[in-house]
């Protein structure tokens, strides 16, 4: 025999002015965690989906970043030819020099300025990356000063719609495409010919090359030692994904302060549901004496005081996950540490990341809980119905 | 009794939930200044006398780009230009990535003079001076690893072709950032074999006043050639770089104002319980000759304590916390380099206090209102 449920449930709504101050609070401490978290998981998500698991990456030995890796237009046409790597259907290798260069743009808004990847793609560049589709206008046109833009790119900064031009250096770029790349870390880029941006930029070499390897020749493991070890070469091969899944780092200072933040504020949002619970047991003392006259054993008062503090923290963190709702989706940016650009991404909030701010509320109502709960369980009987 | 007496008797009448409120006060106020110190840190970078005189060259198309060593010349025979440096982001990695720190390559008998708020010791700079292969490192990068004067490091390239060898032949406190490690631009140019390239010219002015016309000048000296610049203040360069981490403002912001607000939401509910529960003394206190707004004036003061004394302990905790803290860890370390003092300031503290203030006045007029509204013969007929 147990106490039934409505009962605590009446019991918070008697008190509603109480129940809601707390409920509200532990709502808010779980709305802050689950929008930073969101945060933390959206620019992770971004790098994590980046790159084909079919294809590598050829950095110069060293290198960390493709922005200052450095191949020579030597080393590219030696790569190109390599045994093993997939060529399509008239023949050509499926591997794509290219070249990454940092440009400053303005914001749309006019807020300011912020750094941008453009990344020069050779003619199979865009082949070796089926997530990403021109959406709008068409694919720039090798040897013209053309270039297609993400959207995000288009949206956030100033002339970057199709039929735009913009200016880097002495060169003017015209917007012909727009690309949506799939959510990844491309949808911060600007893509146009490799050799245009040798040219407009005055590099003599290229940053990378990115390579589809045959599948079934030889396992990618034994094609990648193959190449590092080639005297004639001096580069790094790693595949695309990993690259990309390195990158999640930037995510981290934002973990670490959604965790920081998260801990020190549901101890303060514990300390209030104590004091609710508290307050609970006091104004029912004389309540909790006549349910133990009526035959409920101590453990039942117990648990019914732990459960009510549970309900309300629980009703706190629903309330919590409908708040954070809203920000689903909302597109954002930061700086990445790897290629000091703008990297452009979504909160994102998933089924996962509410199951976590429910078990922080979970957490939060049973600390809150426990040691008013005892104080009820402990009350002797006589003095418990005695007390005004 | 006294007033006073009378006063710390009823907040002391239930100790457990005196004590609770204080400390969710408190602690919100310590999140508070260290999300207020963060903030700070990322969006006013620190600003001395010798900061506001210098300026900073990029190439226009952005940081990203390199500069040809031969605009140096050019720049210098500017007038108002006092001494204009070479600077270029080496970032090498030493031993393994973890152990970043900032490495940069310059024109090392100019470095005391650009960085003049930093401590050299001139003793020091001359011996690194000297050495073509010597360098200089900020105190706290070499506590971090135990560097002793004399101890030679290897640092392996990323973004340039070369792994300098290098001896240490000075220590400078004080300034900006006291994590950098500055070595020779032309040990540098020798190993990658004289490329002729830099990162950034870092300007002394003559005077503050110059400056705009200087900005001006440098940037139409280079106009229309294959490398434009971007000429700017110190400030403006650092923020730039703040602003692309994202909206700082904003995230913490907001965050600060649900802490608040979660503050007064706390307090305001525990200041409601502990008045309500004393409607019966209230009214006996009017009925023996005490009017509204004294007995208001009591209930004021007991929440203005109560959130008064959760405010000195949640701004100091932050304040001596992280003093103490950073007695044993290195902020600049475990932060990833985003942090470089992490200083709470008196402004800081003053502000959370006034929250405190604000908290002990807002939490309590509602409830208190009403009781002091509430006629005698209702408030003695108050059960509990």
């Amino acid at each position: 025999m147990t106490i039934p449920l409505r009962y605590n449930l009446r019991n918070l709504v008697v008190r509603w002015r109480l129940t809601l101050a707390t409920m509200l609070g532990i709502a808010l401490v779980v709305a802050v965690f689950i929008m930073i978290m969101a945060l933390a998981r959206g620019l992770k998500a971004t790098y994590i989906s980046t790159g084909d698991p079919r294809n590598l990456l050829v950095l110069r030995k060293g290198s960390t970043a493709e922005s200052s890796s450095q191949i020579t237009r030597n080393e590219v046409r030696l790569i190109r030819y390599l045994d093993g790597i997939a060529r399509d259907d008239s023949g050509e290798p499926l591997a794509s020099p290219e070249i990454l260069v940092l440009i400053n743009l303005d914001r749309r808004d006019r807020k300011g300025t912020a750094n941008v990847l453009v990344r020069g793609i050779g003619p199979v560049g865009l082949r070796l990356r089926t997530k990403v589709r021109v959406i709008e206008g068409r694919m720039f046109q090798p040897g013209l000063r053309e270039c297609v833009v993400s959207r995000k790119i288009a949206e956030r900064f100033a002339h970057c719609r199709v039929g735009e031009q913009f200016r880097t250096g002495r060169t003017l770029w015209r917007v012909v495409g727009i690309f949506d790349a799939a959510k990844t870390a491309y949808e911060s880029e600007i893509w146009v010919d490799a050799d245009e941006a040798r040219a407009a930029f005055k590099r003599n070499f290229y940053g990378s090359i990115l390579i589809r390897p045959v599948e079934d020749s030889v396992t990618v493991a034994t094609m990648i030692k193959r190449m590092e070890a080639d005297k004639q070469l001096s580069i790094r091969v790693l595949p695309e994904v990993e690259y990309y899944k390195e990158q999640t780092k930037t995510a981290t200072p934002i973990q670490w302060l959604g965790s920081v933040l998260a801990v020190v504020m549901s101890i303060g949002a514990a300390f209030s549901a104590m004091n609710t619970m508290y307050a609970a047991v006091s104004a029912r003392t004389r309540e909790i004496g006549t349910l133990r006259v009526l035959g409920f054993r101590r453990r039942h008062i117990y648990l019914s005081f732990l459960l009510e503090s549970v309900i309300l923290a629980l009703l706190g963190g629903v309330l919590g996950c409908l708040l954070s709702l809203p920000l689903n989706g909302i597109a954002t940016g930061t700086m990445s540490w790897t290629t000091f650009s703008e990297v452009a991404f979504e909160f994102r909030i998933t089924p996962e990341l509410l199951a976590n701010g429910m078990a922080f509320a979970l957490v939060m109502g049973g600390l809150g809980g426990l040691l008013p709960a005892r104080l009820a369980a402990s009350k002797p009987v006589l003095d418990a119905l005695r007390s005004v | 009794m006294t007033i006073p007496g009378f006063v710390l008797r009823n907040a002391f009448r239930n100790k457990r939930r005196l004590v609770l409120t204080v400390l969710s006060v408190a602690l919100s106020l310590f999140l508070f200044t260290l999300l207020q110190t963060a903030l700070r840190e990322l969006t006013q970078p620190a600003q001395t006398e010798e900061s506001a005189l210098r300026i900073v060259v990029r190439h226009k198309v952005s940081l990203g780009n390199v500069l040809p060593v031969k605009h140096q010349a050019r720049i210098e025979r500017i007038p108002g230009v006092r001494t204009c440096m070479k600077l270029t982001w080496f970032g090498g990695i030493y031993k393994d990535p973890k152990d970043f720190f900032p490495q940069f390559a310059v024109d090392a008998d100019k470095i005391a003079d650009i960085f003049a708020e930093a401590r050299f010791d001139p003793q020091e700079v001359a011996d690194f001076q000297k050495d073509r292969a010597g360098c200089i490192v900020g105190i706290k990068t070499m506590e971090r690893f135990g560097w002793k004067v004399g101890d030679r490091i290897t640092l392996q390239g990323t973004i340039w072709p070369c792994n300098p060898e290098l001896t240490i032949r000075g220590v400078y406190r004080g300034g900006i950032d006291e994590t950098n490690l500055f070595f020779h631009h032309e040990y540098m140019d020798e190993l990658c074999g004289k490329l002729g390239l830099c990162g950034t010219f870092w300007i002394r002015a003559d005077n503050t006043d110059v400056i705009p016309s200087l900005i001006e000048r440098i940037d139409a000296t280079f106009a229309n050639t294959d490398a434009e610049t971007k000429t700017e203040t110190e400030r403006a360069f650092v923020l730039e770089f703040v602003s692309m981490i994202g909206n700082v403002k904003l995230l913490i912001g907001s965050i600060c104002s649900v802490i608040v607000f979660t503050m007064i939401l706390v307090t305001a509910s525990t200041m409601s319980m502990a008045i309500r529960e004393r409607s019966r003394e209230i009214a006996i206190l009017k009925a023996i000759g005490f009017d509204g707004w004294q007995i208001f004036g009591l209930l004021l003061a007991e929440s203005f304590g109560l959130a008064m004394v959760g405010g000195f302990l949640g701004c100091f905790g932050a304040w001596f916390g992280t003093w103490a803290l950073f007695q044993h860890v290195n902020i600049t370390t475990i932060s990833n380099g985003m942090f470089i003092k992490f200083e709470v300031t008196p402004h800081i503290v003053v502000s959370g206090l006034l929250i405190a203030i604000v908290l002990g006045l807002v939490s309590c007029i509602a409830p208190a209102w009403s009781s002091v509204r509430m006629s005698v013969v209702a408030g003695l007929k108050e059960l509990d």
